[in-house]
């Protein structure tokens, strides 16, 4: 503890960024890494959008890319963060599924075009044996092992079913195996992992594409620009 | 003087303290907005920062029923509510206490509201909200009014790059009514609406390219207005259209460079709204700086329009806090010890802020940098003196 003739010792100053985000700032893509990327690269260049050499480069250890036009920039995040990205207005346009769009829902991200990309479903899957006994109409409580506790957890809620859910971030289709839970709520485009799991969907949540998401408040004060950036997008998706 | 105390320093969320310049900067703000709306014609009231619970939450306050902290007054033994909106308690009052009041009635309110829960982009669950309601009118001129006079006092409070989006929260309602969507169909398509989900929508049985056409609308006023117009809308939607169109106009002729744009749509914020609406952007704020609309006292949503007719638009002040530029560095000057208080009134007069030195120092200009002076008024001149 300090007298008060001591001497004060240095005050750290924790600097918290103004919530704005500069005037006339360029426009920020955010795209999600892996998967949907593969399938966003040809459509990207339909838009005429090239980003420099380094993205293509997946041992580059950017985040943040130039483009060919001076007024965009590209940053490669997690596809979980892409909605945050865009809902606090760190990026002003986005990809994501539908998926991780539902999990969070933003009443900030507007999703105003389907791309048709990284097309699948999400579903409610069990072990093959338990299927045949279980009656999905006689369930109060289910424990759920997940990425999306919040989409899986309003979606039996809407069914009048109380969801447990544990949050995994990957491997779901081991959890029921090894006990950790009996049906687990995940991504399934051709069955092939449930399958090799000893794994069967016994209900249909939603389908699934990824989206062209936009900040809200970027639409409202630059719709022209945001605009531009949507029709582009949809035009693109029409030729492909 | 104890070290930092962690302990002491935490608040519960949502809740924080404003320390100089911005305690200052945010009461300078409120007032200039509340000399702009008394210039024209609002008087200020001042309703209290609690009432009964049954008072504060009937009619449309029941859409704030949520978000409201209740208290039990030990005096009269009933359940008391925070105001979590203003708007509520103006909308009293121009009902009960100022009914007599000569219509149209014209108020202005500041003070600071508490709420359940902050909003995603503004976690905040205390802020000073000001604004104005005009009760009594159901013209078109009473709407763009309301519309000019938010925009006039944000751009005097120095915020640029103002955008205004003007929404018809009813038309939703009203066109899904009309197409007989209820329950289950009611809640997902309107979620999608809010996402403004083009794939979900526009694969609505029926209605689904209404929706799109909708969806297509929003952007720059006048563009959108023209696409607007071409829209087959049902019966019901249809006033919404011509009020919209005929408060483009009055706003319009009144301020022609605006920036204004229409978002048939949007929803968001707008709990008890009954008619044209607004939301209230500035380029490159993260979140809206405010909104309103007309609404109706006593009515409620959903049922036959009755009530009195208001309109009237709320500003957060944190947001618009955000929005202004930084007031300019205030001229402050260092006395050091031994000015004799009455001779350095006149700087005072003159629009210095003085910081008077309670004992002899060594290095005067050193403790005037120290305590963020600029300026030093030297014993015995007559004009304080930058500190270099």
């Amino acid at each position: 503890m300090l007298a008060d003739n001591d001497k004060a010792p240095a005050r750290k100053h924790l600097i918290v960024s103004a919530q704005y985000v500069g005037f006339d700032e360029s426009i920020v893509l955010a795209v999600p890494k892996g998967r949907i990327l593969k399938e966003l690269r040809p459509l990207l260049d339909r838009v005429g959008l090239v980003p420099s050499a380094e993205f293509d480069d997946e041992n580059s250890r950017d985040l943040r890319f130039a483009t060919n036009l001076p007024g965009v920039e590209i940053i490669r995040v997690r596809s979980f963060d892409v909605p945050t990205f865009v809902a606090f207005g760190a990026a002003h346009l986005g990809v994501s599924g539908n998926d991780v769009l539902m999990e969070f829902d933003y009443p900030e991200v507007y999703s105003p075009l389907d791309l048709g990309i990284g097309r699948c479903r999400i579903s409610v899957a069990e072990q093959v044996d338990f299927s045949k006994t279980d009656d999905p109409s006689r369930w109060s409580h289910v424990r759920v092992a997940t990425k999306y506790p919040e989409l899986t957890r309003k979606h039996f809620a809407a069914r009048g079913v109380q969801a447990e859910c544990i949050k995994l971030n990957g491997a779901m289709e081991l959890a029921p195996s090894l006990g950790l839970c009996d049906r687990i709520v995940d991504l399934v485009s051709s069955g092939a992992t449930l399958k090799a799991n000893g794994l069967v969907e016994v209900e249909h949540i939603a389908d699934i594409t990824s989206r062209l998401i936009v900040n809200r408040t970027a639409l409202k004060t630059r719709s022209e620009e945001i605009s531009y950036w949507v029709e582009k997008f949809r035009e693109a998706c029409s030729a492909s | 003087m104890d070290s930092f105390l962690p302990e002491l320093a935490l608040l519960p969320a949502g809740l924080h303290d404003l320390l100089p310049p911005d305690a200052e900067r945010e009461a300078a703000l409120v007032e200039h907005a509340m000399g702009v709306f008394r210039a024209h014609g609002y008087d200020r009231v001042k309703p209290p920062l609690v009432e009964f619970e049954e008072s504060l939450l009937s009619g449309v306050g029941k859409a704030w029923s949520l978000q409201t902290f209740r208290l039990l007054d030990p005096e009269s033994q009933r359940m008391m509510g925070v105001r979590a909106d203003m708007t509520l308690q103006v909308a009293r009052l121009a009902v009960t206490r100022l009914l007599n009041a000569p219509r149209p009635l014209r108020l202005s309110y500041a003070g600071e509201v508490l709420r359940v829960g902050g909003a995603q982009l503004s976690p905040e669950r205390q802020f000073r909200q000001i604004g104005c309601e005009l009760i009594g009118s159901l013209d078109a001129a009473a709407d763009a009014e309301i519309i000019l006079l938010a925009a006039t006092a944000l751009t005097e409070l120095g915020v640029r790059g103002l955008s205004i989006d003007l929404n018809l929260p009813t038309i939703v309602p009203a066109i899904f009514a009309a197409y007989g969507i209820t329950g289950d169909d009611d809640r997902q398509l309107a979620a999608a609406l809010a996402h403004r989900d083009t794939a979900i929508a526009g694969a609505a049985p029926d209605i689904g390219p209404l929706l799109l056409a909708l969806l297509d609308v929003a952007g720059p006023a006048d563009a959108a207005i023209e696409k607007l117009s071409r829209i087959d809308l049902p019966a019901k939607a249809e006033s919404s259209r011509t009020r919209l169109i005929e408060t483009v106009r009055l706003i319009r002729r009144a301020a022609p460079d605006l920036k204004l744009t229409i978002d048939p749509l949007e929803r968001q914020g707008f709990e008890y709204q009954t008619g044209l609406s607004f939301t209230l952007f500035a380029r490159g704020a993260r979140r809206e700086l405010g909104r309103g609309g007309r609404y109706r006292i006593g009515g409620e949503r959903g049922t036959e329009l009755r009530g009195e007719p208001a309109v009237g638009f709320s500003l957060f002040a944190d947001a618009v806090l955000n929005a202004a530029p930084a007031s300019a560095a205030p001229r402050r000057a260092y006395l050091p010890f031994g000015h004799p208080p009455e001779s350095t009134r006149r700087l005072r007069t003159a629009g210095w802020i003085t910081v008077a030195g309670l004992s002899p120092v060594d290095d005067p200009v050193a403790e005037a940098k120290r305590l963020g002076c600029p300026h030093i008024l030297v014993v015995g001149s007559g004009e304080p003196t930058p500190v270099t």
